[in-house]
């Protein structure tokens, strides 16, 4: 269980009666011998309950269309070029980190054993997916890009269907 | 009076989920042994495990008792609370206590000012 800290100490007992003589000391003390150790959340992991495979879409989607570009650069060096290289890379990165933590949100949050019942590989499909972005990050390569849309497209599709709907395409923003 | 040893513990309220019922910051005491005479009941507020994270503890009302014993448990306030709804229903073995009390913040303004949360505290 999570501990909340101690809040007993000295120095603040006094430190409170130097800075507010009347009314503090009780207060502290009051505050320290009932303050409660432990925390009951009342959780929500808002935005609650809402939960699409889109977000997770759109980042990887980034991710390729960066790809694609610090590709299309080519190989010039001179500084114009090498800056916006410099760019693209790191909005890559930053996209595929974002596409990693929504697709964990997804897996943490909303799958659970009743929903994961009749896709009993589901794991692997987010590891590999996680995996992805972790390559689309070290790695410059299109290939790594369309994998993981496409792994997000399978995701997509299971997702969907644990809310027993049909009618929710896959569709891209390009 | 041993046997009260480690039946109550006091827990400090985060998160809005069970306004208005509770507040975050509120400061209640937790009954261990609430079902040693009967079985959770609906309409009960308890502490609950967090199925995804075992050291977290939720606190939520049980809305419904299924025949297997599994506990339907939902926030107070629905559309800012993670329960049942996503996490399915809760085994009896979830269940660590029954919130019996508020003892904190007291009712009434005057004692507001007591209250380390409240501006009032702050007032010279």
């Amino acid at each position: 269980m999570r501990r909340l800290p101690r809040r007993l100490s000295v120095r603040k007992l006094l430190g409170a009666r130097a800075v507010r003589p009347r009314r503090e000391p009780h207060v502290h003390l009051l505050s320290t011998l009932l303050r409660p150790r432990r925390l009951a959340e009342a959780h929500c992991d808002g935005p609650c309950g809402i939960y699409d495979p889109a977000s997770a879409r759109i980042a990887a989607e980034a991710v390729l269309s960066m790809a694609q570009k610090i590709v299309a650069l080519g190989d010039a060096d001179d500084p114009a070029t090498n800056n916006t290289r410099s760019r693209f890379t790191a909005i890559k990165e930053e996209q595929a980190e974002l596409a990693k933590r929504e697709l964990n949100i997804l897996w943490t949050d909303y799958f659970n054993p009743e929903r994961t019942a009749n896709h009993p590989d589901l794991w692997q499909t987010f590891w590999n997916a996680a995996k992805l972005c972790s390559r689309n990050k070290t790695e410059l390569s299109v290939e790594a890009g369309e994998e993981l849309l496409s792994t997000i497209e399978e995701i997509h599709n299971v997702f969907w269907a644990t809310k027993g709907r049909d009618d929710v395409p896959f569709y891209l923003a390009v | 009076m041993l046997r009260l040893a480690g039946r109550f513990t006091r827990y400090e309220i985060a998160g809005e989920s069970m306004l208005p019922t509770l507040r975050p910051g509120d400061w209640v005491i937790v009954d261990r042994r609430a079902w040693a005479d009967h079985e959770p009941r609906e309409g009960e507020i308890v502490l609950a495990r967090d199925p995804r994270k075992p050291d977290r503890a939720l606190v939520k009302r049980i809305r419904a008792c299924e025949p297997a014993g599994d506990l339907w448990l939902l926030g107070d306030n629905a559309r800012r609370s993670t329960d049942s709804r996503t996490l399915g229903a809760f085994p009896p073995e979830a269940l660590l206590g029954r919130v019996r009390w508020r003892y904190w913040p007291p009712p009434g303004a005057a004692f507001q000012a007591l209250d380390e949360r409240g501006t009032a505290a702050e007032a010279p």
